[in-house]
């Protein structure tokens, strides 16, 4: 049986002018009187709630609603109707969470950094700093060998400082992982042997390789020298003539602005030597680092030639001469240096356990170039990818990579308490379904049934909206609370009603937005707040038609910026398919539409909202 | 020093994304900081920016602010001053003691936080300086005819264009536009003698959102090399040059044609060539912080050659984001981890101290 | 063209020149050729072309090329130049480089000439002198003895054709 719902009104900048009791009155809820209740809508944010107030709601189904954000503007005719559908559909949601929410077991404390090089003692620096257990699993037979990319002083001097809560595995791998954030596991290779244990969270920082040049440019090796094992003191030219050196710096295709700078510094040295001529190769001079312009200046003027030519223009004839086109001039010119530093790009290979291991997403998915995930993180939640094998340019970046990551880390570990989904084992199927669906790799299959990490959750959803059998799903976003929600807001809305499901990340920021400007939203339209728009589900989209809607939008991200991977695009998906069977029976499939939307595309939302309105006041 | 004395473990001077990304970092750390802003709400320069997705995320990072201001006003540890100004700064026993007064703000302005109300003093176990970097004003290159010529923009302002939906169907339709880059960035004669790392990017982005609303619209990239921008990028330039116009000329020139501006550059030939646009946008550099001069003297920060803020200065002081270098808004977040992870290690190693 | 046959010392010696020092930090941005005004009248002047060959160490191309005298001085490339290469400057010193190998061109031997002669390029005639005297204006003053022991000459035997003062 639903729960009796008291609507608690906080007053909020935005609420002026409302009145409580009509508001309550109109979305058919009782006003709190400071008696008991069985089950609330607050009128703000959980965090701008007073303390006594949570205290007094603490265990109950409450709904946080950020009223203002979510009426907007207008008279106030408009605005009390805007209010009582907000209301109501809150309501919905707390009559029917009477299920107690679930929250995590508290998770694995202790953390993996597998690694070697400044990047991976950055993040064991850190992680001990904030009081987690570490061990460092090495592939060296100590802490202090660099990767080849980094400096080997800043890296000796780290590993010479590390907390004694840091536990050194040496020549020791990390060779698979399952698990998520707060629960994994992780297979260890060591000199001992095999071995497998639990840790909290994996930093996964292999040391930098530097990919070796000669063979890209089918140079004979005997004229190459690498830049860093380069000694200028090895080279001048002889009393009456030029030595000539070529210093290869992305040559080939244009390279990453830290490796040209190493390709300058070399060049300079090189340049500052007796009698030698430097002829420098690229086909873009990336100088976007800290000093690497003046570098670049201070290199020709020491006399360094720079030499740009097209990707793939440097051509090598015979395996000692170089011979490229300049347009300047309109003519080829050829070279036979005496030497070739190859100052080449570095990388970290891939652990085999990545591209092997079905339990973790492919690499793209995994870390993919995706703003929200910047700074070590990866799809999987307590999962980070720090260093060469990320791409992130050695020295400071690769420290601030380290703490960016331990920070999330240690909150994601100690935060508040984590909603974890609930799983319903009696009805769980066992199809799986939430364990490939899930981008955080929270649901894993353990034993005869679904088990979830205790930490990994960010509640998108996406469990609840792919589960067949209403098995699984966060606190508060199971099917039966949704689907009271849109029934009692879209029960109050006047006409024309419409819906607009809007993501966490995207559409509500930009709606709340607009709401705060004052805009004037249709006074049919439900805002239904979502985390990700992956929680969206042909279900709740066809409902709301049944129920009257004569539109409905979902504002989520843009691809490739879902917090949740693929959220977005697995709602847009769902809303072809909407889509597709609207048109088989004859009603217009435009009645549903995706709307891909940034935070900050306020204006976008406001005309598509309007379009809807204008689509609604026509069917 | 006695810990009773602190008002704040740490401050935070600048409400951008790297300051307020440094007081998230420092939430998560569990340490609570207080975060100054000059101007009535906080944001900074990332609030001006367009979202510059075409059919995926361009991952220009301006959305993230939403994300930065949401969290920082759901964490109880953060407070944010907004309309308030740093009139004296100094350190005694290891702590800082930082003066703050009022500004005069606005009416009400939208976002978290509350203006200062009147003067006050903080003392603090660390600062962090996160002040942001000046963007180039085009009128230091007046020969690109900015303020001028009709049709001149600055990348700043194109942004907003942009965001306002100025440029697309149904509004300005521009035939031809043209980007200069490097305007007010590597230009040693100009005492602007580094790269702004972030122009190639946003540059090439906003020249797609373009193409993207208008795909009839030619464009041009006026530029001497481009830059790189993460791994992806890399991926996407040669369709980007299959799509985008690249001459790789520093123009000479803007000049008022009667159709509009002019852009003066020297041909394939060697020649000088005049060509006629209907937009003409610079590509601004980013510099050292406005006043980093007086900043300096306050906190007796350390500024580099080229007059960004050195990332750690003396005893408890350090610099997040563009502040410390050009950085692009991705890069000023994470970067200001690195400042809250010694923020709190400072503050840390203050209390042991105390305590022991 | 084989780098090797090439002279890397050429834009050190330009460099050592008076006015030549900024070559060697050109890298071709090209912002002086598309202001060039001789470039716009003769598209195969490319002032980012002559410093491109310069530095490449074509001596004898660089210094034989007519082109290297056509530079009208009037210091635009210089002024746009974001590396401040004072091309004009630069091409001087190039110019001084090539009248000491013997390459000046006919004209510059007319023009130095005329200079040692008369201590300017244009001769003044009492027609000038008496335009300026109807403005008001006083006589120019003539005065190639200065120029002309700036120079180090010996005066000419019987004196200047100018009034002196």
């Amino acid at each position: 049986m639903p729960a009796r719902v008291s609507l608690i009104w906080q007053e909020a900048p935005g609420l002026s002018g409302l009145d409580p009791a009509q508001v309550a009155l109109a979305a058919g809820v009782e006003l709190d009187d400071g008696g008991l209740v069985e089950a609330a809508v607050v009128t703000v944010a959980q965090e701008r709630a007073p303390r006594g107030l949570q205290e007094r709601l603490a265990g109950l189904p409450v709904s946080w609603l950020d009223l203002a954000a979510e009426i907007g503007g207008g008279g106030d005719a408009h605005r009390l109707a805007r209010a009582a559908t907000a209301v109501a559909r809150a309501a919905g949601r707390a009559a029917k969470g009477t299920l107690p929410p679930v929250y995590a077991p508290q998770p694995a404390q202790s953390v993996l950094v597998a690694g070697a090089g400044l990047g991976a003692l950055a993040a064991a620096w850190e992680a001990a700093a904030l009081g987690h257990p570490v061990t460092l699993a090495t592939p060296f037979g100590d802490a202090a060998t660099p990767g080849a990319d980094d400096d080997p002083q800043a890296v000796g001097l780290m590993a010479a400082q590390l907390p004694a809560q840091v536990e050194l595995a040496t020549e020791c791998e990390l060779i698979g992982l399952a698990g998520s954030a707060g629960g994994f596991s992780a297979r260890l290779m060591g000199p001992q042997g095999e071995s497998s244990q639990g840790f909290g969270a994996v930093f996964l920082a292999p040391p930098g390789e530097l990919a070796p040049g000669c063979e890209i440019h089918g140079l004979n090796p005997e004229l190459c020298v690498l830049a860093s094992k380069l000694d200028p003191e090895d080279w001048q030219g002889p009393e009456d003539a030029w030595l000539h050196a070529a210093v290869l710096a992305g040559s080939a295709q244009a390279a990453p602005s830290y490796s040209f700078a190493a390709a300058l510094e070399a060049a300079l040295a090189l340049a500052k030597r007796p009698r030698v001529q430097v002829s420098l190769f690229y086909t873009e001079a990336r100088v976007a680092v800290p000093g690497a312009e003046r570098l670049f200046r201070d290199c020709r003027a020491a006399g360094v030639l720079p030499m740009r030519v097209e990707p793939g223009g440097l051509e090598v004839r015979g395996g000692h001469t170089l011979a490229w086109f300049d347009p300047l001039l309109g003519e080829e010119i050829t070279l036979e240096p005496a030497v070739a530093v190859m100052a080449e790009q570095s990388g970290a290979p891939r652990p085999a356990w990545l591209d092997n291991e079905l339990t973790v997403k492919p690499w793209d998915l995994l870390v993919p170039e995706n703003p929200r995930l910047a700074g070590g993180k990866t799809s999987r939640s307590g999962l980070y990818i720090l260093g060469s094998l990320r791409g992130t340019a050695p020295g400071a970046p690769r420290r601030a990579e380290a703490a960016a990551a331990t920070a999330d880390m240690h909150a994601r570990l100690t935060g508040r308490v984590v909603p974890m989904p609930a799983v319903r084992d009696q009805l769980c199927a066992r199809c799986l379904s939430c364990v490939r669906a899930c981008p955080h790799g929270v649901p894993q299959f353990v034993g005869f049934g679904i088990a979830c990490s205790p930490a990994g959750c960010v509640a998108c959803g996406i469990c609840a909206a792919e589960c067949p059998a209403e098995a699984i799903a966060p606190p508060g976003w199971g099917q039966p609370e949704m689907l009271a929600a849109l029934e009692a807001a879209l029960a109050v809305a006047p006409e024309p009603k419409m819906v607009l499901f809007a993501c966490g990340q995207s559409g509500m920021p930009a709606a709340s937005a607009l709401s705060a400007s004052g805009h004037q939203w249709p006074a049919g339209l439900v805002i239904f707040p979502l985390v990700c728009a992956g929680r969206t589900s042909q279900v709740l989209v066809t409902r709301a038609l049944e129920l009257g809607a004569k539109g409905v939008l979902t504002a989520g991200c843009h691809p490739g910026n879902c917090r949740s991977i693929s959220g977005n695009l697995v709602a847009a998906a769902k809303l072809e398919m909407v889509q597709g069977m609207l048109a088989e029976l004859g009603l217009d499939p435009e009645a549903v539409s995706f709307l891909p939307l940034a935070s900050n595309q306020t204006r976008e939302l406001a005309q598509a909202v309007e379009a809807l309105a204008v689509k609604a006041e026509e069917a | 020093m006695n810990p009773a004395e602190i008002d704040t473990p740490v401050l935070i001077i600048g409400g951008g994304v790297a300051g307020l990304s440094a007081a998230v970092e420092l939430s998560r750390r569990g340490l609570a900081s207080t975060v100054v802003e000059r101007e009535a709400a906080p944001g900074g320069r990332a609030g001006e920016f367009c979202c510059k997705a075409v059919a995926a995320c361009a991952r220009c990072g301006a959305c993230r602010l939403g994300d930065l201001l949401a969290e920082a006003a759901a964490r109880p540890e953060i407070t944010l001053h907004t309309a308030a100004l740093v009139t004296s700064a100094e350190q005694k026993d290891g702590l800082w003691t930082v003066e703050l007064s009022p500004q005069p703000a606005g009416d009400d302005a939208p976002g978290p936080g509350a203006p200062l109300g009147e003067r006050c003093s903080l003392t603090t176990g660390a600062v962090i300086l996160a002040v942001g970097g000046q963007v180039f004003d085009p009128a230091g290159k007046s020969r690109f005819a900015h303020g001028r010529v009709e049709g001149v923009h600055s990348a700043l302002e194109l942004e907003a264009m942009l965001a306002m939906g100025a440029i697309g169907p149904g509004a300005m339709a521009p035939a031809k536009v043209a980007f200069i880059q490097c305007v007010g960035s590597r230009d040693a004669a100009g005492g602007r003698p580094w790269c702004s790392r972030v122009c190639c990017g946003y540059a090439l982005r906003m020249a797609r959102v373009i193409r993207h609303r208008l795909p009839e619209t030619e464009v041009t990239f006026f530029h001497m090399d481009v830059q790189d921008y993460g791994r992806a990028w890399e991926e996407e330039l040669p369709s980007l040059k299959e799509d985008i116009r690249f001459v790789r000329a520093m123009p000479g020139e803007v000049t008022a044609g009667e159709q509009g501006p002019r852009v003066v550059f020297a041909g394939p030939e060697g020649a000088p060539v005049s060509e006629g646009f209907d937009l003409v946008i610079l590509s601004v550099g980013i510099g050292p912080p406005n006043g980093a001069g007086s900043l300096h003297e306050l906190f007796g920060a350390a500024p580099d050659q080229d007059g960004f803020l050195a990332e750690e200065g003396p005893d408890g002081l350090f610099v997040a984001g563009a502040a410390a270098g050009p950085r692009s808004l991705n890069e000023s977040i994470t970067h200001a981890g690195l400042a809250a992870s010694r923020a709190a290690a400072r503050v840390g190693a203050l209390l042991e101290a105390a305590r022991g | 063209m084989r780098l090797n046959d090439c002279d890397p010392g050429f834009k050190h010696q330009v460099a050592a020149e008076p006015g030549g020092e900024g070559i060697r930090v050109c890298f071709g941005c090209a912002a002086c050729s598309a202001r060039c005004p001789v470039g716009a009248n003769r598209p195969e002047y490319d002032p980012r072309r002559i410093i491109r060959a310069a530095l490449l160490g074509r001596r004898e191309e660089v210094l034989a090329s007519p082109l290297i005298w056509l530079c009208s001085s009037c210091y635009t490339c210089g002024e746009v130049c974001p590396q401040g290469v004072r091309f004009t400057d630069v091409l001087t010193a190039i110019k001084n480089i090539a009248a000491r190998a013997g390459h000046a061109p006919p004209s510059a031997r007319i023009t130095a000439e005329l200079l040692a002669k008369q201590g300017r390029l244009l001769e003044v005639t009492e027609f000038e002198n008496d335009k300026r005297a109807e403005l008001g204006l006083p006589p120019v003053e003539q005065r190639p003895h200065d120029f002309q022991s700036i120079l180090g000459l010996e005066p000419p035997p019987e004196g200047g054709e100018g009034e002196g003062a």
